[in-house]
């Protein structure tokens, strides 16, 4: 994922962030660490994983906006699943010599965007929490994931299975794995509720009952044409 | 493979290659605006002690046969894709094989397909033109090749032998997989005419295993020695009425994928038709198949066909053909390498109008290996070996042993571009 955003120059970052300390007391806050576990005790890698506060988070806590893309690549999406926060725009440039047409019908948010290839699209802004699933109306075998969450705290599992975030605010969260492979008896997704208290990490952990769902995309071959 | 390249036909194969060459450069600069210019070409070196082919007037199950090894001509082909108005998609495959076919270049597909934006689950498509069932598990690649050996099923290879669609497709899909289910489904059915020849080929010959398609507008052989080739696929024998078939599809994730047809093309076997000089056709079967990919690396497909073709009024009685096939496949890739194994089984008899000769018989199975290296998106190398072992008594009739063992390798090299 690239993402797209324009920092402030140093000398004035540092200024604001001075400026905030003296104006504004510190939060009382925690490091968090989520881990995703199988059946066996090993890490499973690559799951969403959000954290959403369940109290109403300072201004301050709240990103500016941001841009990332989801391309397309011998007829897959690119990154096939983007978390992302509410407000954030995603680009769909295509990288194939093919023309793609990706569409979503999801009710977070429904967009077309006709044929084309390169970059030809502005962003579209996914303002509405939810799971959108997008497709290309040429390939059907073209499935992409985004899921669009109002929280700032969000990641996915590393290769051992854990996801930190630092400096999160204390209160009560409710925690969120998701992935579309994922087959618990609740479904694709799985929450736990967790308390962060001032200056003490907290963690939880998710053990999946069964394992993922394989992953099988015409066995590799993207030659395949729609017969 | 001794006489690999004792072979003939190397003229037609500089020529191919130089037309070949010559699209390439031409297609080059479209490659990047458009939706799918295909070209391609496949040149083999074939060993096989197979017996005459239906290309040749023969009853060989395989398409080479002694007489036809060496450096031969599989296919140049030639596809496009294009789109207008945003959701009228047409493709048309253009094809020319190096056998004695009529026509030096013709076509096995024109159609078009709407296929409108979906706004919800629910999506129709229509497709319009000359185009193949949704019956084959195995030919997915464009210009409808099998994705996993040279030479299809023997279902597959009659299929492309005998059928085309000349009509109208509708499909209703629903696309599960975009409201988060793991299920995708697909009804669908079709009404087409012009095709009341399918069946002919089946009933003088039994099954076969190649990968020659018949085009849409030459005729395409036969397997009665000694006779004219004069089956054509689009033919307006007889009454022409409209046939139809109906088709069920279901796919779990990428890793299941059902499908079935039932096909009758309402031919009127006994509408005898002078202009064509022969009988319809009454064509009908039952086809289901199934695909499991269970990881990157296994596919397994198995296909089950059953139907039957009658023709030739006697007595108001009817020739009848009775034919069934099913294969299993297991097929493994690695990367740009891949592996694969079948195993078929067939039967073709004939049930004839009381007092007639004893009808003809076809019987036999088939295992295929097949191995694939891709070297880069330009260019593979395959290797397939096939063993047809058949019994079929029309073969005493022109002096030939009732059985036969044949055997094919085909090492070819494959260009895309």
């Amino acid at each position: 994922m690239r993402i797209l955003y324009q920092r402030p120059p140093g000398c004035l970052r540092r200024m604001l962030a001075a400026a905030l300390l003296v104006a504004c007391p510190r939060l009382p806050a925690a490091d968090l660490e989520i881990s995703v576990l199988d059946s066996t005790g090993h890490g499973v890698a690559g799951i969403v994983l959000i954290a959403e506060p369940q109290f109403e988070l300072p201004a301050s806590k709240h990103p500016a906006a941001r841009t990332v893309i989801m391309d397309q690549r011998q007829k897959q999406f690119v990154p096939n699943i983007l978390i992302i926060q509410t407000g954030t725009g995603i680009e769909f440039p295509n990288s194939d010599q093919i023309e793609h047409q990706v569409y979503s019908f999801s009710p977070a948010k429904p967009f077309q965007l006709s044929l084309y290839a390169g970059h030809k699209y502005p962003p579209i802004v996914f303002d509405k929490a939810g799971l959108v699933v997008v497709g290309c109306n040429i390939h059907d075998q073209m499935i992409g994931y985004i899921y669009v969450t109002d929280s700032p705290y969000f990641g996915r599992s590393d290769a051992s299975g854990s996801w930190s975030q630092h400096d999160v605010p204390a209160g009560s969260y409710r925690i969120t794995a998701w992935h579309p492979r994922l087959q618990e008896p609740a479904g694709a997704s799985v929450q736990i509720p967790l308390t962060v208290t001032d200056g003490s990490p907290a963690s939880a952990a998710f053990k999946l009952a069964k394992p993922l769902r394989p992953s099988s995309e015409h066995g590799g071959d993207q030659r395949w044409v729609d017969y | 493979m001794g006489r690999l390249l004792s072979g003939r036909g190397q003229a037609p194969l500089l020529a191919c290659a130089l037309l070949l060459a010559a699209l390439a450069a031409l297609l080059q600069p479209l490659r990047a605006a458009a939706d799918g210019i295909e070209a391609g070409a496949d040149v083999l070196a074939v060993s096989s002690n197979g017996t005459t082919s239906f290309l040749n007037n023969g009853l060989g199950a395989v398409r080479f046969d002694s007489d036809h090894q060496g450096l031969q001509l599989d296919n140049v082909r030639l596809g496009y894709r294009g789109t207008a108005a945003e959701i009228v998609h047409f493709t048309v495959e253009a094809v020319s094989y190096g056998d004695r076919d009529a026509n030096p270049i013709d076509l096995t597909e024109a159609f078009a397909e709407i296929r409108p934006f979906p706004h919800g689950p629910w999506r129709s498509r229509l497709k319009i033109g000359a185009f193949y069932a949704p019956i084959s598990l195995e030919n997915r690649l464009p210009g409808w090749r099998s994705a996993y050996s040279l030479s299809p099923s023997a279902i597959n290879t009659w299929v492309g032998e005998e059928l085309r669609t000349f009509g109208a497709e509708y499909d209703l899909d629903w696309l599960g997989r975009q409201r988060g289910h793991d299920w995708e489904l697909s009804l669908g059915g079709s009404v087409y005419g012009w095709n009341e020849s399918a069946g002919e080929l089946m009933s003088e010959r039994g099954w076969a295993i190649h990968d020659r398609q018949s085009t849409l507008f030459a005729k395409f052989g036969t397997a009665e020695p000694g006779a004219i080739a004069d089956e054509r696929l689009l033919t307006d024998a007889g009454a022409n009425r409209a046939g139809y078939y109906v088709d069920g599809a279901a796919k779990y994730l990428d890793a299941l994928e059902l499908r079935a047809l039932h096909y009758d093309n309402r031919a009127n076997p006994g509408a005898y038709s002078e202009e064509a000089n022969n009988y319809p056709w009454q064509t009908q079967f039952n086809s289901a198949g199934v695909r499991w990919t269970p990881s990157t690396h296994w596919t397994l497909i198995s296909q089950w066909l059953h139907g039957s073709t009658c023709s030739d009024a006697e007595d108001e009685e009817y020739y009848c053909w009775s034919f069934e096939s099913e294969f299993l496949l297991l097929s493994w890739q690695l990367g740009p390498t891949r592996l694969s194994g079948r195993y078929e089984r067939f039967d073709m008899h004939q049930s004839v109008p009381s007092g007639a000769p004893d009808g003809y018989r076809d019987q036999g199975h088939a295992w295929t290996f097949a191995c694939e290296r891709a070297f880069n998106r330009y260019l593979s190398v395959a290797l397939e070996f096939i063993q047809a072992d058949t019994s079929l008594n029309e073969r005493l009739e022109f002096g030939l042993p009732q059985g036969a063992t044949e055997r094919e390798l085909e090492l070819a090299l494959r260009l895309h571009l």
